[in-house]
């Protein structure tokens, strides 16, 4: 287990570094690919299956595949070399990431937070999760709902103005 | 009924229908197993020419080709090589001793065979000519491309029964002729064929060294004997001269004519014909193949012309324009036009 | 697994545990690996052949008897051809691609219950685990497309991946509704589910109303994201000369069409397990002879799934891009949340009867009424302008 976690963890750590450093946009996503299953993998790890296999068909299916064939309209496609968005901010995005993980560390840290959690072994099987869903979480996964629907029919709308600027 | 994807359901059953039927009617299926099946090929067909021989048992004997040269000039692609064969001493013989076609170059375009007045060359429909090399082992040469009457009688049996009828009849058509000149030519043969040898001796006697002529004034007179002499005795002579020739298709005088040698070039050939007679003169001016294609030999042919039988002078296939303008030449030289 | 491994101990009692578990782990493995890529080899030469007998020709029949050593001969050529990259093209990617294409196909075949007991992993998410490869597979053609740097290859593949994601869709939804009607995501609940009824045939899921029209709707879904012949514009070879693996030669070429074959295979796979009752038949059951009997069940099913699909290959011609799309969206995509419509009718409703009645005007009606709607344009006579 320990070994396998090592592993993972490495493969999830150099797609996340490949996929900020480098300069080919179709790399950088291919690596974050990686990235993605590397967490897939931590889940798996975790006994958490549902989460695992939903995070490879919504991320690597339906993300990373949109992102790639955005990539693939724009001009760019054949281009190796893409401009480097970094540039003089690399210090900026570095102090970030170190705000982002001492902040994460403090509120791991603290029990307030973990007490939250439910004791004992993680429900994490296909059944119970559609319970919690629909019975404890359902105001959530209500809103969340209309939230994807109102972008959808946001994206219809701006799609429809263009067909209808072009007639 | 209709509904929506009928039509889709109508074409899975003219698949499955199909499926099943290829195993139990196999009429349906069209294919040829080529190896062991093969398409019958239309008599009509050809591909590469091929050289036709009669008896298997005297294949150099009866070969049809003279190695006359006419295919060699007429085809376009220049695909065919021709050289004729010769005894030890040099004297032509009537048949090729190199015949080549490059099949990577022949277009199968069939003049080969239409110009042949010997029937020798004919088409084959044999399509299984691939070869390994890419060069030298896409010339045939003389070996592979002989074929025997029977063969041909094989891949084409209407053209070969019609060329045989033919070949039948012009063979009997010659030995007509050859008969009643059988008998006075009996005696006469070594005289009439050296009928033109006889009549050049006193035509050149007839003009003294040490006459008061210019060399043009001496060749002309030469001519003018010459065709006097000849003139009186072609009627005669031509029969006699034309059936030794078809008896014995060597007995050209080769002795007395150092010009009879296809390889040899017009200008050289008229060079050695200079002082001769005007017969030997028109007879250099021929492609010296003894082809036929005129319906004489090469001599044959040159005195038919020289005694006013024989009209046309572009009768000569192989020697082509070349040859009629040196005759048309000859002859308006000799005031004969 | 785990019945190999019982198997194992009850065979080797006194063999160390640890060895026993590495075989029982090693079986299912080297069955995948070995037997469905066998399975793909002659997949290719019964296709050549039934295509042939469809065209009414013989198909290949010289490399051994009918042909059957064909598709060996097919792998050596194709393993001594010239492995050919193009100088521009991307090369670690395009090296990946065909590797890529390959994984997911396999992995799809490791949840696939071949006999009672006999599945390499039983997950408790299986379903979705299939779906989540499949949609992985996309990777591998655009990767193999963009790489290329070829035109037609970035067409083939920008094709593929609006294929798949299309399909994907009303894919899933089709499989909602089984997962609804068996309660469960496992592939061997699911088969369980099914179980019963006369000679263990009529519990089958396509012989309901709503599992019909799944089994249709997951079947052309399936056939679109392996892009099979009546989908299969990403490699449509008249207008983009073969779509993604243009510029692939040799091996990586076999390995390409290897990965669509096992997908295609798996995916007939899976629709067995899932509307056609998986290993169920009469005679199939626990034990060694039930076992066996199972496996010829579940190996015949995929045979005339498989069959199906190149009868189909055979018969229809290729649709264009737009009509597939429109076809994606517009059709299967509002006929698969009728159909889950019509699952939960099925399950609430109570007297059976009624149920069947109910959910069988439901579709059926939607249906109707779809194709009154999506036919935008009358399909008449047509008239030529410039012929009297």
């Amino acid at each position: 287990m320990n070994a396998a976690f090592w592993i993972i963890s490495a493969i999830t750590v150099i797609g996340a570094v490949m996929a900020v450093t480098m300069r080919n946009l179709v790399h950088c996503v291919l690596a974050l690919i990686l990235f993605f299953l590397g967490i897939a993998g931590h889940y798996f790890l975790l006994r958490a299956d549902f989460l695992a296999v939903v995070q490879i068909l919504l991320y690597i299916g339906a993300v990373a595949v949109l992102i790639l064939f955005a990539i693939m309209l724009t001009r760019h496609v054949t281009g190796t070399e893409g401009p480097s968005e970094l540039g003089g901010k690399w210090w900026a995005g570095m102090g970030t990431a170190i705000i982002i993980a001492g902040l994460l560390w403090w509120v791991i840290g603290r029990d307030a937070v973990m007490s939250m959690l439910p004791a004992g072994e993680a429900k994490t099987s296909v059944v119970e999760i559609g319970k919690a869903l629909i019975s404890d979480w359902v105001v959530p996964f209500e809103v969340l709902g209309v939230l994807l629907t109102a972008a959808l029919i946001g994206a219809v709308v701006i799609a429809l103005e263009e067909v209808i600027r072009r007639r | 009924m209709g509904f929506l994807g009928k039509g889709l359901f109508e074409g899975m059953v003219v698949t499955a229908r199909n499926f099943v039927g290829s195993y139990y009617d196999k009429d349906r299926l069209v294919t040829v197993q080529y190896p062991e099946e093969r398409v019958q090929v239309p008599e009509n067909s050809r591909t590469f020419p091929f050289l036709v021989y009669d008896s298997d048992k005297d294949l150099a004997g009866t070969m049809r080709c003279v190695a006359c040269k006419i295919c060699e000039v007429e085809c376009p692609p220049q695909c065919i090589y021709i050289v004729m064969d010769r005894d030890e001493k040099g004297k032509p013989q009537q048949r090729p001793k190199v015949f080549d076609i490059d099949i990577s170059v022949c277009m199968q375009c069939q003049i080969c065979v239409e110009v042949c007045p010997f029937e020798a060359i004919k088409m084959d429909n044999d399509y299984e000519k691939s070869k390994y090399g890419r060069f030298d082992d896409l010339v045939e040469h003389l070996p592979d491309l002989l074929k025997s009457n029977a063969y041909y009688h094989k891949v084409k049996p209407t053209e070969a029964t019609a060329v045989d009828a033919k070949l039948k009849a012009e063979a009997e058509k010659k030995a007509k002729k050859a008969a009643p000149a059988a008998k006075p030519a009996a005696a006469p043969k070594p005289a009439a064929a050296a009928a033109g040898t006889a009549a050049t001796t006193p035509a050149k006697i007839a003009i003294p060294e040490d006459a008061p002529f210019t060399p043009e004034q001496r060749e002309w007179l030469g001519k003018y004997l010459t065709t006097a002499s000849v003139g009186a005795t072609p009627a005669t002579a031509k029969p006699a001269a034309e059936a030794p020739a078809e008896a014995a298709p060597s007995e050209a005088p080769s002795g007395d004519a150092p010009w009879h040698d296809p390889g040899m070039g017009m200008q050289q050939r008229m060079e050695l014909a200079k002082d001769k007679p005007f017969a030997d003169n028109l007879m250099a001016a021929m492609a010296q193949t003894d082809c036929h294609a005129c319906g004489y030999d090469c001599r044959g042919y040159a005195d038919a012309i020289a005694g006013g039988s024989e009209k046309d002078l572009s009768l000569c296939l192989p020697g082509e324009a070349e040859t009629q303008q040196m005759l048309e030449k000859l002859m308006k030289d000799a005031g004969k036009t | 697994m785990e019945t190999i491994y019982q198997a194992l101990r009850s065979w080797f009692a006194n063999a160390p545990d640890g060895v026993l578990r590495g075989v029982a782990i090693a079986i299912p493995i080297l069955f995948i690996i070995m037997v469905f890529p066998l399975i793909f080899a002659f997949t290719t030469l019964v296709e050549r052949k039934a295509l042939g007998r469809i065209q009414n020709r013989y198909g290949p029949n010289r490399v051994g008897r009918w042909g059957i050593l064909q598709p060996i001969a097919d792998g050596l050529k194709l393993v001594l051809k010239e492995d050919i990259v193009p100088a521009k093209a991307d090369k670690v990617v395009h090296f990946l691609a065909p590797v890529i294409a390959v994984i997911p196909s396999l992995l799809l075949f490791s949840v696939l219950p071949i006999a009672p007991g006999l599945v390499p992993v039983d997950l408790n998410i299986g379903i979705l685990f299939v779906f989540a490869i499949s949609t992985a597979s996309v990777l591998a053609l655009f990767m193999g497309g963009w790489a290329s740097r070829n035109k037609f290859s970035l067409l083939g593949a920008m094709r593929a991946v609006a294929q798949v994601v299309s399909y994907e869709v009303p894919m899933v939804l089709s499989a909602v509704a089984v997962v609804m009607a068996a309660g469960s995501l496992s592939t061997v609940t699911i088969i369980h589910a099914q179980s019963g009824g006369v000679l263990n045939v009529t519990g089958w899921f396509v012989f309901r109303p709503w599992g019909l029209v799944g089994f249709v709707l997951f079947t052309i879904g399936a056939m679109a994201e392996s892009a099979r012949t009546p989908f299969d514009i990403p490699e449509a070879e008249s207008e983009i000369i073969a779509g993604y693996h243009t510029e692939y030669s040799s091996f990586k070429f076999a390995l390409f069409q290897m990965g669509e074959y096992l997908a295609s295979i798996a995916m007939a796979g899976i629709s067995v397990t899932m509307f056609l009752g998986g290993y169920l038949g009469p005679g199939s059951g626990p034990g060694l002879f039930g076992g066996l009997i199972s496996m010829f069940w579940f190996f015949l099913k995929l045979a005339a799934m498989i069959m199906t699909i190149i009868w189909i290959r055979g018969t229809w011609p290729r649709v264009r891009v737009d009509q597939l799309l429109a076809f994606a969206w517009k059709v299967l995509l509002p006929m698969s949340i009728i159909n889950i419509v019509a699952v939960g009718l099925w399950r609430f409703l109570q007297p059976r009867p009624l149920a069947w009645v109910l959910t069988t005007v439901w579709v059926v009606g939607w249906f109707i009424l779809l194709t009154k709607l999506s036919a935008t344009e009358k399909i008449q006579k047509r008239e030529y302008r410039y012929i009297t």
